[in-house]
């Protein structure tokens, strides 16, 4: 969320990337846990870094390697003066690779670890999810707060075949419903967010009639300290097979926060959702649920 | 003159409770919903999109290969193109 709106918001850094570099986006919590070619790449290059408990702790940040592997620099200060620190690294990195550039052969993908490379149900759908808070955030401090009180949160939501059968028919499956509110009713712009436990959903009454979706849901932690309380509202097309438009928004309000989504604002605030059909055009499209993450069958369940 | 006055005061705020009192009961409404669809719309102009990111580090790692450039890697806990 913050580097979007800052590093990658640099005019030097994204030229960089964009001619010098081949860039990869990816989320640690897989790669340096997976039994195959592409685990054992990223352990690699990691390995020669200063993150490298592989089983216990994070090792996110930013990385260049040689395109045999060979570690050029770790970087993870995103405070003042980040984007500066980052352009000299990058520009030493170049001449650094420059030096040791040779004959590299390709790394074949091999066997995947099944695990950590979830795909998208075969005849599925998948939605692009969009969150945001609409108000209530005290004024930011500095411009890093700002980019947080801003941030639009991102997602997918995956829809099985079953289902994505029953919805071109008219039909609202219950399974859908609860893994919609579950997973994806969350607030995320701040960060990853806390889901939603089966008996935190206090109430769940959605229907779908003429294509029109309407719903209103209640979620809330034991303690009440973090809850949604939302409506829903939305249409859907088919061509009897296939759904060709899924487009939803929910709003109500939210209070809370969890490990990694501090400050929010105070007491209750306004949180919106969007869904849409992703048509596969951007490349985050084909990204897994957060909600998936490290277990996709419980996504499913 | 001045009954009438009141009269229409009232009226109208009848009718202004009364409409209150149904967009409650009827929720969101077409409205609110294209107004939301909208505020939520990504920025496809934003810099970080402009970036060729691969979410594959072996698929970057052959382009590397094949055009002899370095691999830089934005590695996050979840993922940077998605919910992080």
């Amino acid at each position: 969320m913050l580097d979007r709106a800052s590093t990658f918001a640099d005019p030097t850094i994204v030229e960089l990337l964009k001619t010098k570099f081949v860039p990869v986006a990816i989320d640690q919590a897989y790669q340096r846990r997976q039994k195959d070619a592409e685990g054992e790449f990223y352990r690699k290059i990691a390995l020669q870094g200063p993150r490298h408990d592989f089983e216990g702790s994070t090792t996110q940040g930013f990385y260049a390697s040689t395109n045999s592997g060979k570690f050029l620099f770790y970087n993870n200060n995103r405070g003042p003066g980040g984007e500066e620190r980052l352009i000299d690294e990058l520009n030493k990195a170049l001449a650094a690779a420059a030096t040791l550039r040779k004959e590299v052969a390709p790394i074949a993908d091999g066997k995947l670890d099944k695990k950590y490379n979830p795909r998208s149900p075969e005849g599925g759908l998948v939605l692009r999810a969009h969150s945001k808070v609409l108000h209530g955030y005290d004024p930011p401090k500095d411009r890093f707060q700002k980019i947080f009180q801003e941030g639009l949160g991102r997602d997918n939501f995956w829809i099985t075949a079953a289902e994505h059968k029953a919805l071109a028919k008219g039909e609202l499956p219950e399974s859908l419903k609860l893994r919609l509110v579950r997973y994806h009713f969350v607030d995320n712009t701040r960060g990853e967010p806390p889901m939603w436990d089966r008996d935190e959903v206090r109430s769940l009454a959605m229907t779908l009639n003429n294509g029109e979706l309407r719903g209103t849901v209640s979620l809330s932690t034991a303690d009440g300290k973090r809850s949604y309380e939302a409506e829903v509202l939305g249409y859907l097309e088919s061509d009897g097979e296939k759904v060709t438009r899924m487009d939803m928004v929910v709003r109500g309000l939210f209070e809370g926060h969890g490990t990694y989504t501090k400050n929010p604002p105070p007491g209750k605030f306004p949180l919106a959702i969007s869904f849409t059909i992703a048509d596969g055009s951007d490349t985050a499209d084909a990204i897994p649920p957060q909600g998936s993450r490290g277990w996709v069958e419980g996504y499913f369940e | 003159m001045k009954f009438r006055k009141l009269s229409l005061a009232v009226v109208c705020l009848i009718g202004c409770f009364s409409l209150t009192a149904e967009s409650s009961r009827a929720g969101l409404n077409q409205s609110d919903f294209e107004t939301l669809r909208e505020s939520l719309k990504p920025d496809t102009s934003e810099s970080w999109r402009q970036i060729p990111w691969r979410i594959s580090l072996l698929e970057g790692q052959r382009v590397a290969a094949a055009e002899g450039k370095p691999i830089f890697i934005w590695a996050m806990d979840g993922h940077p193109l998605g919910c992080t």
